[in-house]
């Protein structure tokens, strides 16, 4: 447990310093909920369900978790510029870990923004939660963490260029955030745009979070899901912990 | 017995280079370091070193042959190795987000110090190191040399059995770079492993028991000082300080092809290979060319030694 923890007071003491870290990570989505949730739903009748800012609910944790995981990824590029991380990789700890005891971190932030953007939800949209699904919801957000951070250490893992970097992490972020399910149901986009996102691991943890928060979706498909960001998941940690490996 | 604290056996590592011919960068290496001693790794720009500290740390997988530090294998065994070893790498390294205290402390947590010890630890070596007045501020907020001596700080808040210097004295003034060698010396006392890398030869002089000098990944020479000196015999070191230079000096240092010369103001400082009685005839002839305030004489430096081995290379 000792590089896990000595990990995890790091990354935390580092995201202190700086209230810009902290504003991205817990308050950003908040904003997405109550400006863009609120203005849409104003603007749109009321949908099935009790309205658009409930509908949307599931994609702002969605994209809560995938934007923490993504700008956590910058914290590589910040090590590498720093000098540390070369150094880091030379204490007693193994590279396993240094990418978990970045991950458990990530992981609590989600968890801290989850339960912000529920108490806003609850308090400002009447979102009633059931608090059996609370457990399924915890292990949702920590699991979507974990794809998405995977995914992003390896990219920054394997781009030495802060500008490619940024590009491709604008450019995916783009893409992966509207070819999804995060702000639209599926149902009525075109087929094109529909298939693309059907293989978006960012619908599959939509449509899991939106099961946990008002309890919609189908079985199969959310089996499928499911099976999809496990593969997901374990591919991305499987390139992330190579790509450390390759590191020196 | 007790294993070395460092063993090197036919080390190799080979870089591949897209549409390039391979590199290797280190070259069969072997060679052992006993504990407690201050070994000091020279070469020029390019010879390897780097890479070679890079494979003794872990950081690189070795393309063939085994390195082990305290006996345990560091592509076999590499969290063993990283639980013996420290490491200050030739770029200034830091946890710039961080103030001086929590960078001493986030070291001394990575290698399991208590934290009582390590605050008290802390306390100290910002003492030793002259930084206890930053000791709250960033570390991206201090000047380079301030940065560096938090990077080699921190080496001194693990009792790690092997440290790993790579031009550690970057940026430090005379004064602190003294005490620094001095606690050096002090942890090879206490039987910690100093391995250091540096091009400032009279460092090494000073400081290494043990030196091993490479080039183009192989090692060219190894010894303690005097039996490096000895690869140099015959070469003395002259130094002569002028009232007023005379204007005939330079070109007549040149005409004299020393193996290196440097004008300093009015003191010529040169090494000369030759006879001792034909030194003693070049002094009198450079002596008689102006009014002479001190002249100094010697025998080879390890910098001259190190010059014509990198000549005969």
């Amino acid at each position: 447990m000792g590089p896990l923890r000595a990990m995890i007071v790091r990354e935390a003491k580092i995201r202190a310093t700086n209230v810009t870290f902290l504003f991205f990570d817990l308050f950003y989505p908040l904003l997405y909920l109550l400006i863009f949730g609120v203005g849409i739903n104003a603007a749109l009748s009321p949908a099935r369900g009790g309205g658009y800012s409930v509908f949307f609910l599931a994609g702002v944790l969605a994209l809560a978790n995938f934007g923490i995981a993504s700008s956590s990824s910058w914290s590589f590029f910040l090590d590498r510029d720093n000098g540390i991380f070369l150094e880091m990789l030379t204490y007693p700890m193994r590279r396993s870990e240094y990418l978990l005891g970045k991950l458990l971190f990530n992981i609590a932030i989600a968890f801290v923004q989850a339960a912000l953007t529920l108490a806003m939800a609850a308090g400002f949209l009447g979102l009633r939660l059931d608090g059996r699904r609370l457990p399924l919801l915890a292990v949702l957000i920590a699991v979507g963490v974990t794809g998405w951070f995977f995914l992003y250490s390896a990219i920054a893992l394997r781009i030495r260029r802060n500008d490619v970097f940024n590009s491709v992490t604008n450019i995916s972020y783009f893409v992966l955030m509207f070819a999804s399910s995060v702000f639209y149901p599926l149902g009525p986009l075109p087929p094109w745009l529909r298939t693309v996102a059907l293989a978006n691991p960012l619908t599959w943890e939509a449509d899991w979070l939106r099961y946990a928060t008002l309890g919609t979706g189908a079985p199969a498909r959310l089996g499928w899901e499911a099976a999809g960001f496990a593969l997901f998941a374990g591919a991305s940690f499987f390139v992330a912990v190579r790509s450390l490996r390759e590191q020196g | 017995m007790a294993a070395p604290a460092l063993e090197v056996d036919n080390l190799v590592k080979v870089y591949a280079r897209r549409g390039q011919p391979p590199v290797r960068a280190v070259d069969d290496m072997s060679f052992s370091v006993p504990r407690g001693e201050i070994f000091g790794l020279l070469g020029p720009n390019g010879a390897g070193k780097t890479t070679l500290l890079k494979l003794l740390t872990t950081l690189l997988r070795p393309s063939s042959g085994a390195a082990r530090i305290e006996g345990f294998d560091v592509a076999l065994r590499p969290l063993e190795v990283r639980r013996r070893i420290a490491l200050v790498l030739q770029e200034t390294a830091g946890e710039l987000l961080l103030n001086v205290r929590d960078n001493l402390l986030t070291f001394a947590r990575f290698h399991g110090v208590a934290a009582p010890a390590a605050r008290r630890r802390a306390a100290a070596v910002m003492e030793m190191f002259q930084i206890a007045a930053e000791a709250e501020r960033k570390v991206q907020d201090l000047s380079g040399g301030t940065r560096r001596r938090v990077q080699v700080a921190k080496m001194f808040m693990a009792d790690t059995p092997v440290l790993f210097l790579d031009e550690f004295s970057t940026g430090m003034d005379p004064i602190l770079k003294r005490a620094v060698m001095g606690y050096l010396r002090e942890e090879a006392a206490r039987g910690r492993t100093i391995v250091l890398t540096t091009q400032i030869l009279s460092e090494a002089e000073e400081l290494c028991g043990d030196i091993l000098i490479m080039n183009r990944g192989r090692q060219v020479a190894r010894g303690d000082l005097n039996a490096l000196k000895l690869l140099s015999a015959g070469v003395s070191d002259v130094a002569l300080t002028f009232a007023e230079l005379p204007p005939g000096l330079p070109a007549a240092v040149a005409a004299l092809a020393p193996l290196r010369s440097r004008l300093d103001g009015n003191t010529v400082e040169l090494s000369l290979k030759a006879e001792e009685a034909r030194v003693l005839e070049i002094v009198g002839e450079l002596s008689r060319m102006g009014r002479v305030l001190r002249v100094e004489m010697g025998g080879a430096s390890l910098e001259d030694v190190f010059i014509e081995l990198m000549r005969g290379q």
